[in-house]
């Protein structure tokens, strides 16, 4: 189930959602009418199946009709795979930072590293290692660079 | 039909993969090193299996010639239903395999180690020589351990998909794989419940109810769902009873990828038609069994792997039987 947090930040407003999107989920009753200005933080979406991602480029796109300027900062590695999956899935919006999924060479801990679209345009698929926060050991991008920054050729 | 596999093929790689699938399936292995040696032992041999590199149009058009040419498509001499085309393009990048009627079974040329790829597809190549392919028990190693899942409601989908998840935490899944897998049970579900429905005039019924719409599965609505784990392969298996699987609308959608194009949502159908593609993309394999009117089971593959990046690019394959 999808859970929201709300923020008012200048004339924007900021929407932190949590939780799984599938097909319980009703954003015009969760973020209600969209405004001139909208952040969409998706950190905390572990999973969304196919009905929510209808259900996510729905109400997006109206926005987007409504002349709505969309952001979506701290894209889940799930939401990051849909946005390399589906050329519209963020409705014109501009993604300012994505989540970036890392393994340890050690004790194989998962890990995530939030990084700007900017800052990743600058690296040319070029990731730098992490240090993993369980053991200390090397931490190295764990997807194919190709696919998982594949939209930032767009 | 004989009990052999016949590769057509010059490669290395499908020779050493073809060897395992025929050991495990017990069937002997003949090589063919182009299409018209091909069809000339599909003549004389009558091979039960037939793999086939098709990695290019021209590949396959040559071996659908000659194939048409010595024995006609529609022979006695070949089971349609038992070629299998090899190929290192995506799924998305062979139109002409998906379009074409001989199409049943597409393998992905990413065969990581032979002795794990290739025993687990002669298994499947195994289960489609039996008269009915409906059993997961055979397309796991000996003493996976099946479990079997009766669902009572469609309400109870998410709360499968989320035991689905920490079952497979349990089994040291990475978290992200979990993640994936139980994606791909949602969806195999969600299709079992909402497409897999027909009238007595072949029409579906639920097609433009919403997916979060409460309904009792009880009698020909029944959804079960089989869970198998052989220390390499998680298996998830739905099952539904009414055998509606179109293999035409089966593989559009499969094959459908919006990376380029743009997704546009229909609102007359609650459906979204990407949820099988993206399972494919993120590293499923598929089992598509369907007797008409009688019983469809769709089957998932993932194998465990130690990085989300291999597991991703595993070996993969879409393999269909179809009984009329």
């Amino acid at each position: 189930m999808l859970n929201v947090v709300k923020e008012q930040k200048g004339s924007a407003l900021l929407v932190r959602l949590s939780g799984s999107v599938e097909e319980s989920v009703n954003f015009d009753q969760l973020i209600g009418p969209p405004p001139p200005e909208l952040i969409v933080s998706s950190k905390e979406i572990p999973r969304i199946n196919s009905v929510g991602v209808k259900a996510w480029i729905k109400y997006f796109q109206s926005a987007q009709a409504k002349g709505t300027k969309l952001t979506f900062i701290e894209c889940s590695t799930a939401i990051a795979e849909q946005i390399n999956l589906i050329s519209n899935f963020t409705c014109g919006g501009t993604v300012e930072s994505i989540y970036v999924p890392f393994a340890c060479t050690s004790c194989k801990s998962e890990l995530v590293g939030l990084f700007k679209t900017a800052d990743l345009k600058k690296l040319n698929l070029k990731l730098p290692e992490l240090k993993c926060t369980k053991c200390g050991g090397k931490a190295v991008f764990d997807d194919i660079p190709e696919e998982y920054f594949g939209f930032l050729a767009r | 039909m004989s009990k052999r596999l016949l590769l057509i093929s010059q490669r290395a790689e499908d020779k050493a993969f073809a060897a395992e699938v025929a050991l495990e399936a017990g069937l002997d292995l003949l090589l063919a090193e182009d299409p018209i040696k091909g069809a000339e032992l599909v003549d004389s041999q009558e091979p039960a299996v037939v793999f086939v590199d098709v990695t290019t149009e021209a590949q396959f058009v040559a071996f659908e010639t000659a194939l048409q040419e010595k024995v006609g498509l529609f022979s006695d001499k070949i089971n349609l239903n038992a070629i299998h085309f090899l190929s290192s393009s995506d799924l998305t990048e062979v139109p002409f395999l998906i379009q074409s009627p001989i199409f049943g079974h597409f393998v992905f040329r990413n065969y990581g180690d032979v002795k794990v790829s290739g025993p687990h597809y002669g298994r499947i190549v195994k289960s489609s020589q039996a008269e009915r392919a409906f059993d997961l028990t055979v397309l796991l190693k000996p003493g996976a351990k099946i479990q079997i899942v009766k669902l009572q409601s469609t309400s109870q989908k998410q709360e499968a998909v989320e035991a689905i998840k920490s079952y497979l935490e349990a089994a040291k899944f990475q978290t992200r794989m979990a993640t994936s897998i139980a994606n791909a049970v949602d969806e195999l579900l969600m299709n079992a419940m909402f497409d897999a429905p027909i009238d007595e005039m072949g029409k579906t019924i639920y097609s433009q109810t919403p997916r979060s719409t409460v309904i009792a599965l009880t009698g020909k609505h029944e959804v079960e769902m089989k869970v198998g784990f052989d220390g390499d392969y998680i298996a998830i298996t739905a099952v539904d009873k009414f055998g509606s699987l179109d293999k035409v609308k089966l593989m559009k959608h499969i094959a459908k990828i919006y990376t380029d194009e743009e997704y546009k949502v229909k609102s007359s159908v609650a459906g979204a038609g990407l949820g099988l593609a993206t399972v494919f993309h993120s590293g499923g394999s598929f089992y598509f069994v369907s007797e008409s009117r009688t019983r469809t089971e769709v089957t998932v593959f993932f194998k465990r792997t130690d990085s989300y990046r291999e597991f991703k690019d595993q070996f993969r394959f879409i393999s269909t039987q179809f009984y009329f």
